[in-house]
């Protein structure tokens, strides 16, 4: 014990050594140009508080904060929804199915979102194969692109496999002969998920619940391409600003606010759970 | 403690060196002296004006040009912010080079030929050199109106007569004149724009707009894939669908034409490689051949001398086209332009 501390102390400057070209890029590359985009959000045109106070006070800015927030807990709920069963199924599988499963997982979350995104396009599409089948049920053809509907499904696919990734690792870790004597003790296998499994996944669902929506806030190339053009998002109201109005005060200010917010539930995640088991 | 010492110092100058290699990218531009980097749109575009306004100037000057896309109006703002220049030359359209002689962004033309013995009437315009022009035209799918579409904007208004979704680019100033065309108000009267009026226009046709869309290349997808009956696009991506034997049909009546300048990004230091471009460029033979390649109406009406008919009639800005469209103008526009495209975003988002 002794020793090793003293190995520790000894060496205390080496991890720092290491981490140092990383620290030195992190600092240069993303702290000094937060610090810039904090410093114009009170400075552009001209110094003062403006942009926060007409953020605060008319109703657009906060409609699309509020939009923005209600897509991302429907995108997040209905991940859970759908990633939870398949979590599940993937932790009981045997082996050699549960890594098929795992692989068929990750190869839709090494997919590029973009194509995700366009491979929806085209099976929601009036010409693609959901419409077609509907029509061939004999019913008139449904507008599905370009809606609150269509953006939903594509943003839950582009971020199911963070939900089902946090959800195995918990899952895949309670111990089996837990259920296993809980319904041998009487308890139907809804009550065992209900009373054994889901409080075991909480951590598990915490994580994958803030992760989705975390990622989801900063979206938005997705709800412009797909979604309903009522709908906007925080992040497209910023790239907006700056390239149609270049507008660089108020776009900064937004995105010091959006960044606010995503501090405060990694901070709420922190509280509850611990940021270091954010990654599982 | 020595070897400490040390390793903090290599640290010190390895990570310095990491940081230096990784900017470098940002800092190199000490350029050669007889480069010329030109901002583009790619695609044809880019091909045209190699091939018709680069590599001429390029045989005349000994002047190199390398073309850089994308093309974006931020970036030009922070080049002349930074004072690392990416390119020295751009286009920008007619409210674009407003807003950026009002931000001073552009180079002055005052002591060039361009003003001072100008080629033709109007080509320069704010400090920019009138090289050519696109429109935004109604085009429709053939199978859904087989005995006519919408032949004008009223007609793209009337959900009654031409049933069917309907799509237009998500940009006020280009919409709202629009707007204004198909509640009746004449051509010549639609500046200064009422923009009460086009809004309480625009209110009637939003629950028919599916998407408004934002990027050319979405516009023709759409269209493509019968995902909308009715639009308002660029006439040129319009022709390269019925060039591609696209079942669509283009409107030129009332065709909306919208100018493009050459302009020169302020305090560049090839100021005057880059003047020497820009004149170039308008010239008839050479503007000629980029529109007909890039799929874009010339301004300088002699280039209409190197272009046959069947070419001319592919043109917004063809002298047979003239009392059928009508022209932005911004300088006249009726209120800011920015409080008007602000309104708009929000009119779209409830």
């Amino acid at each position: 014990m002794s020793a090793t501390t003293a190995a520790a102390g000894g060496g205390s400057l080496r991890p720092w050594l290491l981490l140092a070209p990383l620290l030195v890029f992190l600092a240069a590359f993303f702290l000094v140009p937060l610090a810039q985009v904090a410093v114009m959000s009170v400075s552009d045109p001209e110094w003062g508080l403006e942009h926060y106070v007409a953020i605060a006070t008319d109703g657009f800015h906060l409609r699309v904060l509020l939009d923005t927030f209600i897509t991302a807990l429907t995108v997040s709920l209905c991940c859970l929804v759908l990633g939870f069963p398949l979590a599940y199924a993937m932790a009981a599988a045997p082996q050699g199915l549960a890594a098929a499963m795992m692989v068929v997982v990750t190869m839709s979350f090494w997919t590029s979102f973009l194509v995700r995104t366009y491979a929806w396009m085209v099976l929601l599409g009036n010409r693609g194969p959901i419409a077609r089948f509907v029509e061939w049920m004999g019913f008139a053809s449904p507008e599905l692109l370009f809606t609150r509907f269509s953006s939903t499904v594509a943003m839950t696919h582009i971020l199911l496999p963070y939900m089902v990734l946090s959800l195995y690792g918990v899952l895949k870790r309670i111990e089996p002969a837990l259920p296993r004597s809980a319904a041998s003790l009487g308890a139907t296998p809804a009550g065992v998920i209900r009373h054994v499994v889901l409080p075991l996944a909480a951590p598990g669902i915490a994580n994958g619940l803030t992760l989705v929506f975390v990622l989801c806030l900063g979206f938005y190339v997705t709800p412009i391409l797909i979604g309903s053009p009522r709908e906007q998002m925080v992040a497209g109201v910023i790239g907006q600003q700056v390239e149609e109005f270049l507008a660089f005060g108020e776009a900064s200010a937004m995105a010091m606010l959006l960044l606010a917010s995503t501090l405060v539930i990694l901070g709420l995640y922190h509280r509850r759970f611990g940021l270091d088991r954010l990654w599982g | 403690m020595a070897s400490q010492v040390f390793s903090r110092r290599a640290a010190l100058t390895l990570g310095g060196g990491i940081v230096a290699g990784l900017a470098a990218p940002y800092f190199r531009r000490v350029r050669a002296a007889e480069v010329l980097h030109v901002n583009t749109w790619g695609g044809i575009w880019e091909r045209a004006a190699i091939k018709n306004l680069f590599e001429p100037f390029t045989k005349d000057t000994g002047v190199e040009i390398r073309p850089v896309s994308p093309v974006s109006f931020a970036k030009l703002a922070q080049q002349v912010r930074s004072g690392a220049y990416e390119f020295d030359v751009t286009t920008l359209g007619a409210g674009e080079i407003i807003r950026a002689n009002q931000a001073n962004l552009v180079e002055k033309l005052d002591n060039t030929d361009l003003v001072k013995n100008p080629p033709f009437a109007g080509a320069a315009f704010q400090n920019g050199a009138s090289s050519h022009a696109f429109a935004t035209v109604i085009a429709y799918q053939k199978s859904k109106y087989p005995n006519g579409g919408p032949q004008s904007w009223a007609d793209f208004w009337d959900l009654q007569k031409f049933p069917g979704s309907r799509c237009m680019q998500r940009y006020a100033s280009r919409i709202l004149p629009i707007a204004l065309a198909a509640d009746g108000v004449p051509a010549d009267k639609l500046y200064p724009l009422d923009l009460n009026r086009a809004f309480r226009s625009l209110d009637k046709i939003k629950p028919a707009v599916r998407v408004w869309w934002t990027q050319g290349q979405q516009s023709q997808q759409l269209l493509r894939d019968g995902e909308i009956d009715c639009i308002a696009l660029w006439h040129a991506r319009t022709l390269e669908l019925i060039d591609q034997n696209q079942p669509v049909e283009i409107v030129w009546n009332q065709a909306e034409i919208e100018r493009a300048y050459w302009v020169v990004a302020r305090g560049t230091p090839n100021r005057d490689n880059a003047l020497r471009f820009i004149e170039s460029a308008l010239k008839p033979e050479r503007v000629a051949g980029f529109c007909k390649d890039s799929l874009n109406g010339p301004l300088n009406p002699a280039a209409f001398n190197f272009v046959s008919e069947a070419e001319a009639a592919r043109m917004p800005t063809a002298p047979a086209y003239k009392d059928k469209v009508f022209e932005q103008d911004i300088l006249n526009f009726g209120g800011d332009v920015n409080a008007a495209t602000q309104r708009f975003e929000r009119w779209i988002g409830t």
